[in-house]
């Protein structure tokens, strides 16, 4: 038989034979010629006017918000003022809401309830657990989302969060973590479920969940009501009168900023241990700055995020009022379900220097961490028996002023210590549970839901308990 | 506080002796399993077809060192190799593969250098680690998931310490090499193989920016020090260190000296004349994805308040580069636009 080649044969027979002295980068090698054969048809076809495009205002600003000893004072002050823009703007709103939905509605509906005949065990879990839970939400969450939300995109709008991620990327380089992980931590400051879904823009998965682990230490809008209350009653109380405010505020921030130190410290451990790994290549577009379409920003920021965020918690709040009112209402060896828990949760919970009516709270509230505040005032004064405060067992409800929030607080036994590590707490606990939700459905995994749900607890009862030790030890 | 130590510190300092890694006892528990059974075996005709392929004698004593484990039990692994017809031993010749022995530590070699290479390419997994990981998989993966895995990442020819892949039917080429030492004074040779162990080594020449593809000229050679550049930089190796560099000696001129990008200082600019070989597969890409290739002009915009990051305005946009990739990429300052008549390595046309 003739051993004749097919011409397949041959070319296989020259592909062997190539392959070894083609060289070890020829693939690179011709990528690397197409792109730049594409770039020179490109330079012949495309006329540029003006070949240095930049003004010399986005020049000065540029150099002026990263310079080296302005860029991070810069960055904080912008902090501050999104965040003093965001409290003090929503103040007076919240308090409209909760007048409407809670001062005006609520008796509507109740004398409703008594006029159809509802008995009143279902007039309560309806009126006073879900619709409450509902209101307390609403009234508490939209007007601060509504301004951080747009206030927020008009600074991505502008062009200044880039130049944040830009002056920040060095911290988080040394942290193993991705530089736009900075833009996703600053969208945590209003919500977490939201600057989950944001993680998208990491493209290296590693990188992408230390930036969801570890956005849950941003303080989201909802912690703030509770830090600033207890701030304002335990701490600015500390203080001289006409210090208080400033003293107060100063104790927030630092809880704030704490949160992003923790970031960046978790993000570290975590890239030297389960997610172990070198950072990821990193090219960051420094857009030109322009002016930002107010309307068309508050109109997609309302819509997009605030609406859709909002919507998620009001759905889990309405069971977490139905357990609130239930836990406090149902009665078993004439203690009510929620007195058993604090009650045997109270050791424990002193250990941490917390209390059991704290830990209850945080249970009921996974939810949604806005009604923390009410369900805690509700309950010290369901356990502590007060007479003459709260609306009744099973409904929440903020007292008019600082005075009657601080009496009831106080009545149930808090110090300094217990206001302390409730905000320590409120930064460092387990996400609330839309986030989890978020966790889970952009990871698609258990196990990293898990440890990012689980992770900050641990962290939390261990930073409680080694506060309330050294407290104890000192005092 | 006594009671404080006990109850906390005393179970951290437990688990701290069970969990340590190399020195703790879940590790020192794994490396006795390895010890037993296919695992040594594995990594023994590994290590006689590694002698083989340098030209060097095996023996008992070399495979004991090899392996970290007494001379008896390496030779036990010898006995057991040569009762599956996998090895020989003569007097003269000291201890040899046969052609089932060949083939089978081609086989886990295979795995191994895919796998370094797609840790590589594809993950995050630091350099100094690629071995080790390569280590442990490579007596796990199926005869199919290697293949799976050398069709995914197309078929490479090279490890990323520049050794052959042995092809499915384990060919490789015969070894070309030579160490560095071996070059004459002036010569220009172009690293084709970094040894990877031992790490601390390894870990200082990539360090230095020698990486396989890189072309280096010995400028001096005696037994103190061996001076080279590479890159346009100047290094100083001992000869210990530089051994384990292989290069093959080349017919071309030396490029360079050039600066990198991050060489540039503030509103300064330059054009872009190659990206390091030392950047590759899917950075490099990222690279040029922005613009970044032969020809390009860059300029220095922005230095970020702790020095790392910097941004570059290239082609029009503002672009902001970690140091680390910033130094793959190689400028020449001071040159007209037009007079820079870079060719790109290879034409389209010639390759079709």
């Amino acid at each position: 038989m003739m051993q004749e080649h097919t011409p397949s044969e041959k070319i296989l027979e020259r592909v062997g034979s190539l392959r070894w002295t083609a060289g070890h980068d020829f693939h690179d090698e011709l990528v690397e010629s197409l792109y730049t054969d594409a770039a020179r048809i490109a330079d012949r076809a495309v006329t540029r006017k003006g070949e240095r495009g930049r003004f010399d205002m986005d020049r000065t600003i540029d150099r002026l918000v990263t310079s080296r000893w302005l860029g991070f004072p810069l960055m904080l002050l912008m902090l501050t003022i999104v965040f003093w823009l965001t409290i003090e703007g929503a103040n007076y709103p919240s308090a409209m809401l909760a007048t409407l939905l809670v001062d005006t509605i609520r008796p509507l509906f109740h004398s409703g309830a008594t006029a159809i005949g509802l008995p009143w065990w279902l007039s309560g879990l309806l009126i006073d657990g879900i619709y409450l839970a509902m209101a307390w939400v609403i009234s508490v969450m939209l007007p601060p989302m509504a301004i951080f939300f747009p206030l927020f995109t008009l600074l991505e709008d502008f062009g200044y969060l880039p130049r944040v991620a830009f002056n920040l990327d060095g911290l988080f380089r040394r942290a193993g973590a991705h530089g736009k992980q900075a833009l996703t931590m600053a969208m945590g400051f209003g919500c977490n479920a939201a600057a989950i879904v944001s993680t998208r823009v990491i493209d290296s998965p590693r990188e992408r969940l230390i930036a969801i682990i570890t956005n849950n230490f941003a303080l989201c809008n909802g912690r703030w009501p509770t830090q600033i209350l207890v701030a304002t009653i335990f701490i600015g109380g500390l203080a001289p009168a006409h210090l208080a405010g400033l003293v107060s505020a100063a104790a927030v921030v630092s809880v704030a900023v704490l949160g992003i130190v923790l970031t960046f410290v978790v993000s570290w451990a975590l890239s030297r241990t389960v997610l172990k790994g070198e950072a990821s290549a990193f090219s960051l577009e420094l857009p030109p700055y322009r002016p930002p379409q107010i309307l068309r920003t508050i109109y997609t920021s309302v819509i997009d995020r605030t609406l859709i965020v909002l919507w998620r918690a009001v759905v889990f709040a309405i069971p977490a009022g139905a357990v609130i009112w239930l836990a406090s209402n149902i009665q078993v060896a004439d203690l009510s379900l929620a007195e058993h828990f604090i009650n045997f949760t109270g050791p424990f919970g002193a250990v941490v220097g917390l209390n059991g009516v704290i830990l209850l709270a945080y249970v009921i509230a996974i939810p949604a961490n806005e009604i923390v505040i009410p369900t805690i005032l509700m309950l010290t004064v369901l356990t502590a028996r007060l007479s003459g405060a709260g609306d009744g067992a099973g409904v929440m409800f903020e007292p008019d002023s600082l005075e009657a929030n601080a009496e009831v607080l106080r009545a149930g036994g808090w110090t300094l210590l217990t206001a302390l590590n409730l905000m320590l707490f409120s930064l460092v606990h387990n996400p609330c549970s839309t986030t989890i939700y978020t966790i889970y459905r952009e990871t698609k995994s258990a196990k990293w839901t898990t440890v990012a749900s689980l992770l900050p607890v641990v962290m939390g009862f261990v930073m409680c308990f080694v506060v309330a030790q050294v407290w104890r030890l000192f005092s | 506080m006594v009671s404080f130590f006990i109850s906390y510190l005393v179970p951290l300092l437990v688990l701290a002796l069970l969990l340590w890694p190399r020195s703790g006892y879940l590790w020192r528990w794994r490396r006795l399993v390895r010890l037993s059974g296919r695992v040594l075996l594995e990594d023994g005709l590994k290590h006689l077809y590694d002698c083989e392929y340098r030209r060097r004698t095996a023996s008992v004593e070399s495979l004991a060192g090899v392996l970290e484990v007494p001379r008896s039990r390496a030779a036990e692994v010898l006995i057991q190799l040569e009762a599956m017809r996998m090895a020989s031993s003569t007097v003269e010749e000291g201890v040899a593969l046969t052609a089932a022995g060949r083939e089978e530590a081609l086989r886990i070699i295979r795995i191994h250098r895919l796998w370094e290479r797609h840790l590589a390419e594809r993950t995050g997994v630091s350099r100094v680690r690629w071995h080790e990981e390569a280590e442990r998989q490579e007596h796990h993966l199926s005869a199919q998931e290697t293949e799976t895995l050398s069709e995914e990442m197309g078929h490479p020819a090279y490890d990323p310490h520049g050794d052959p892949i042995p092809t499915a039917n384990g060919e490789v080429p015969p070894q070309s090499s030579l160490p560095l030492t071996a070059l004459n004074e002036w010569e220009l040779g172009r690293i084709e193989h970094v040894e990877d162990e031992p790490v601390e080594v390894y870990q200082r020449l990539i360090d230095a920016g020698l990486h396989p593809g890189v072309l280096v000229q010995l400028t001096r050679l005696n037994e103190e020090e061996v001076r080279l550049v590479a890159d346009g930089r100047h290094h100083s190796l001992p000869p210990v260190m530089a051994g384990n560099l292989f290069v093959y000696p080349v017919d071309e001129e030396m490029p360079g000296p050039y600066d990198s990008l991050d060489d540039l200082e503030l509103d300064e600019s330059a054009q872009v004349v190659r990206i390091s070989p030392a950047c590759r597969g899917l950075e490099r890409r990222r690279l040029m994805d922005i613009g970044l290739v032969p020809g390009t002009a860059v300029s220095m915009e922005m230095r970020s308040p702790t020095g790392d990051p910097k941004a570059y305005q290239i082609r029009g946009a503002t672009i902001a580069l970690r140091r680390h990739q910033a130094r793959h990429i190689q400028i020449e300052r001071g040159l007209d636009e037009r007079a820079i008549g870079v060719q790109p390595t290879v034409s389209v046309e010639e390759q079709v």
